[in-house]
């Protein structure tokens, strides 16, 4: 015990890493970690090895319990299904569009809240509404307030002469517009909160200086509030690039997958329940894992700063 | 002018230069309309939820911006619908179980990330919150063959199991940046006065990351009580189900006009809780959301 | 002291088992349970009744009667959405999950040649060889799979074509003609959304064509055919001039009605339960209802849909669910759904009663439907079938494929579902 505290004292001082770390430390450090791990071992590995061995089977929906071993055949009808591509496509074209108008109008309302010398605490409680909302919430209002006949859009719309005729959920294109309207609607003030953290940060004595030398507000912004505000940027970016590949609720509440708004996480769920395709469903399911992994794994790579920081010992 | 300017904390806003008398009226204007704007944008969709559910009978048919004869029956009757109770306690208590249980398995984790030495820290933090970027539905049908084997499914371990997985990377990053934060003298004081790891991390450490434990608890707590995908796949009956489920299954993907104004009515009960939780922690909440943001 | 956190750790595993308490597993008891005659008395324990939701409050009526002629039986009923998919969605998560929540399932007769392949269901080949005389045969034909009975018919359907009695002076002889008459007015409205009602709508008039989708063995596609393009084409022609709004693409049944109901359209195509609802409509007296025309010079076809009630194999009360399923399609109950929730029933013999014919006043035409009706095909991989024709009609409702490529392509991926393992 002893050393141990002693080796603490000391470690404050070392520049070097010292790597002879106590074996109670470890084994402290085991013990404490552990039901953390069993837990997300149990719950997220385990399950992700067996979606894996069930994406090389197929079940037989004629015969019940019989199953065969099929390798990669699902993988391969998949990658050669319109289904598949179209999901992909999707998904990715919502989580880019929305993603780059949570951006901007997050960014827009961060200024706003930081410029803003009044009302400032109401902002901020304000923002926070549309997060609180529940998702679910969130769809089924939305899909009544475009509802052909009953909804406020549409009746708004119509006595501008705008988009009259057009069944909204029921048509491609539209379908997919109220979709990133809504998940816009609920993210925005999110990105908004974390944008406005990384302003707050800046010193204000950058922009004096700047503007003693002359520069615009333009060439304020451009060249100090977003550079300085670029690792807020990133991880905003993070969270809802990874989020907005993964989204599942507000599809299937607002249209369930039809009309151009099938996202991979709704197809794979189509296929395992409404299709009875254990197999294929996984093959799916396991696709959309790679995929969000695949981009998580870019960012991680470009933004591991902040975990890098947690992980050092001081 | 500019003096003061400099001297405030950079938290207070910032008063922007000398203005001409010309370009008086602008600004503000400017910052008035943008914060009606914010307001409007944030707020409208709450506020028709709450419209419609004050709505009865043939008034869901129409689009008006206030009800005609306004009436508290739909809430009347989500209240006597016993799935929607159900529902609600179920909610309840997988939420408070998972939130509680992340925040002790999430404070050992952290404690141990954030002040002990051990090898391939990096790897074990970047393993763990990679487990939040799981797609749901990748894990949702292995887990429900699981639990129908295991009996867990339709109950609450069933839930609690699967949401503590996702719920603690984020509840362990946010506690492991508080705890980073407590200077380490403070226990190295206890230590060297003879107290053993847990009991400094009990009494000096605690009390100090408590805003932390807030904010992470908060956090979870929010993801939990939000989750859809999960606890549709995994509970079907009132024993089980939680608040999302119940409310999209209110709806199916039928549009009966009758269950409109109950569904809106059950919607303003669960996120008026939650709005008015967001009002009050609105200041952790923040912290922990930035957290991420702002360091490093 | 050491040992405070691992015994903390070991209290909180402990404690997640402890809530796991009792699971849904139910016990999987095979055989047939005995059929009985007048098993009715002796009817005991609890019985859960699945089935979408109770619109009419009809059948709360059937579990109260059944409660109090079996006083020590318990029958519940728990309502599902309205939507039939979400329905299936939610039984089918049960059956999987082996719960014994649901004893007694309300299945659209479509599901129940998949769930019986599944082996979700109970085998009650016996109490349909002694009581089904009592049943209209079409609709003891969709209980069968692989020469067995798999549920006993509950209520049966066939699709009707409403109209506007004051904006038309008798129902069309024909479909084009009625598309025209329709253009001209306003429209007909039916069930166009991308789901299996868009195939029973496809389905009825193919079949007035003489056309089909599958061959007679079950094995392969006949979507590839003159029939089905000439169907096609027709129902994208009636979009493309006004005979029916575009947005019947969003409709399903409920949309429909109330399209109709609200005065905006001159036809519609609906079950028979719309006309008890619609009867009590701001347009209660201005409507008639019926059978199909078919396309000039051939005969009207129907598509049989309706519910059967079948026993899940994970239930924990057999013989109190086949119990509680004989009283519920016993021919008083069924007289009690017909005349409340204009639900036809199973029994030929309940056509007769003069309460039923008071409340169906086309009770007769209901019943001459019905016997004729062809059914959908027979398969377990029936949703992937729908599927594949539902899609490809959407698209030629949407404008998006012509019939030719919609016809070809239903085909190739009819083809593929039916060679699922």
């Amino acid at each position: 015990m002893e050393a141990a505290t002693a080796r603490i004292g000391r470690g404050k001082r070392r520049k070097k890493k010292d790597k002879s770390y106590g074996t109670e430390e470890r084994r402290l450090a085991a013990l404490l970690l552990s039901p953390a791990m069993v837990v997300i071992l149990l719950v997220a590995a385990y399950p992700i090895g067996y979606a894996v061995w069930l994406s090389l089977t197929e079940y037989s929906v004629r015969v019940p319990g019989l199953w065969r071993f099929v390798g990669f055949d699902n993988y391969s009808e998949a990658f050669g299904s319109t289904e598949f591509w179209d999901a992909v496509k999707t998904t990715f074209l919502f989580t880019i569009i929305s993603v780059t108008l949570e951006l901007a109008i997050g960014l827009a309302m961060a200024l706003a809240m930081h410029a803003a010398f009044k009302g400032r605490g109401l902002l901020r409680t304000v923002i926070l509404v549309p997060w609180a909302v529940l998702t679910v919430v969130s769809a089924i209002t939305w899909k009544t307030l475009f509802e052909p006949n009953l909804g406020l859009v549409p009746t708004i719309l119509g006595k501008f002469g705008i988009a009259e005729n057009v069944v909204w959920l029921g048509q491609s294109g539209y379908a997919l517009t109220v979709m990133i309207v809504a998940d816009v609607w609920k993210t925005a003030p999110f990105m908004a909160l974390l944008l406005l953290a990384g302003l707050q940060v800046i010193p204000d004595d950058v922009y004096d200086a700047a503007k003693v030398d002359g520069a615009t507000t333009w060439q304020r912004f451009r060249s100090i509030t977003l550079p300085l505000l670029l690792p807020a940027i990133l991880v905003a970016l993070i969270f809802r690039t990874l989020d907005a590949l993964r989204i599942f609720d507000l599809p299937f509440v607002l249209t369930g997958g039809t009309n151009g708004t099938s996202t991979l996480s709704l197809i794979a769920q189509k296929e395992l329940t409404t299709n009875n395709l254990i197999g294929y469903g996984s093959a799916l399911s396991v696709l959309t894992f790679i995929i969000v992994m695949a981009v998580s794994f870019i960012y991680i790579k470009s933004v591991g700063g902040n975990i890098r920081s947690l992980a050092e010992d001081d | 002018m500019e003096a003061h300017a400099m001297e405030r904390v950079s938290a207070e806003p910032r008063v922007t230069e000398a203005r001409g008398p010309r370009r008086n009226w602008v600004r503000p204007v400017l910052m008035w309309l943008g914060v009606a704007a914010i307001v409007i944008f944030c707020l409208f969709p709450f506020y028709w939820l709450v419209n419609v559910s004050l709505k009865t009978g043939a008034d869901l048919s129409q689009a008006d911006l206030f009800p005609p004869n306004p009436s508290l029956d739909n809430y009347d009757s989500i209240f006597k619908n016993g799935d929607f109770t159900s529902a609600l306690r179920n909610s309840i208590i997988v939420t408070t179980i998972t939130t509680v249980l992340a925040l002790v398995v999430g404070s050992f984790a952290a404690y141990a990330l954030a002040r002990l030495r051990f090898p391939n820290k990096f790897l074990l933090l970047g393993v763990i919150l990679s487990i939040s970027t799981f797609p749901p539905i990748a894990i949702a049908a292995p887990i429900f063959k699981l639990w129908t084997d295991l009996g867990l499914y339709d109950t609450y371990a069933g839930l609690i199991i699967p949401y503590l997985t996702f719920a603690l990377p984020l509840a362990i990053y946010i506690l492991t940046s508080f705890f980073k934060e407590i200077p380490k003298e403070l226990e190295e004081a206890a230590l060297v006065d003879g107290a053993t790891y847990f009991q400094a991390f009990r009494k000096v450490i605690l009390p100090l990351a408590a805003p932390g434990l807030v904010t992470a608890g908060l956090l979870t707590a929010f993801f939990v009580w939000n989750e859809f995908l999960l606890a549709q796949t995994l509970t079907s009956s009132p024993k089980a189900f939680t608040v999302p489920v119940a409310v999209a299954n209110f709806t199916g993907s039928s549009k009966f006009e009758i269950p409109l104004g109950t569904i809106s009515a059950a919607s303003v009960v669960i996120t008026v809780p939650l709005v008015a939780a967001v009002i009050i922690f609105q200041k952790r909440i923040v912290a922990g959301l930035t957290a991420g943001a702002v360091k490093g | 002291m050491m040992k405070t956190p691992r015994m903390l750790a070991a209290l909180v595993v402990s404690a997640l088992f402890a809530i796991a308490g009792c699971g849904g597993g139910g016990d999987d008891s095979g055989g047939t349970p005995q059929a009985e005659k007048a098993t009715q008395a002796k009817a005991t324990g609890d019985v859960t009744w699945c089935i979408g939701k109770d619109t009419t409050g009809s059948f709360s009526t059937v579990v109260d009667n059944f409660n109090k002629a079996n006083p020590k039986a318990n029958a519940k009923l728990v309502e599902l959405p309205t939507s039939a998919d979400d329905q299936r969605r939610l039984q089918v998560q049960r059956l999987r999950a082996k719960s014994s929540e649901c004893d007694v399932l309300g299945m659209d007769v479509i599901w129940t040649a998949e769930y019986a392949a599944q082996g979700w269901l109970k085998d009650v080949s016996d109490y349909i060889s002694q009581n089904g005389d009592k049943f209209i045969k079409s609709t003891v034909d969709t209980t069968d799979y692989n020469g067995k009975n798999w549920a006993v018919p509950f209520n049966s359907n066939a699709g009707f074509i409403y109209y506007r009695t004051d904006e038309v002076n008798s129902a069309p002889k024909d479909w084009e003609s009625l598309y025209k008459e329709a253009a001209d007015k306003n429209g007909i409205v039916y069930q166009g959304f991308r789901y299996e009602g868009l195939t029973v709508n496809f389905l009825e008039l193919l079949y007035s064509k003489g056309g089909s989708i599958i061959s007679d063995d079950g094995k392969t596609s006949t979507a590839d055919s003159q029939e089905v393009k000439d169907v096609l084409k027709f129902m994208g022609d009636g979009i493309k001039n006004g005979s029916a709004p575009k947005a019947v693409t969003t409709y399903q049944e409920e949309e429909s009605r109330r399209a109709f109901e609200s005065g905006g359209a001159t036809f519609m195509r609906n079950w028979p339960y719309a006309y008890a609802l619609g009867k009590k409509s701001k347009i209660g007296s201005k409507f008639d209802i019926a059978n199909f025309p078919g396309f000039s010079g051939q005969q009207g076809a129907g598509v049989l849909g309706g519910y059967n009630l079948g026993i899940s194999a994970f239930s924990k009360n057999p013989s109190g669910s086949l119990a509680f399923i004989e009283f519920a399609t016993k021919p008083d109950q069924q007289k009690i759904m017909a005349t409340e929730a204009s639900l036809p029933p199973t029994t030929s013999a309940t056509y007769d009663d003069p309460a039923v014919k008071k409340a169906l006043p086309f009770a007769d035409q209901l019943k001459t439907a019905i016997e004729q009706a062809k059914p959908r095909p027979v398969s377990p991989v029936y949703p992937q079938i729908s599927e594949a024709v539902y899609n490809n009609v959407y698209d030629v409702l949407q404008g998006k494929a012509s019939p030719d490529d919609a016809a070809k392509k239903m085909n190739d991926e009819i083809n593929k579902a039916l060679q699922t393992f």
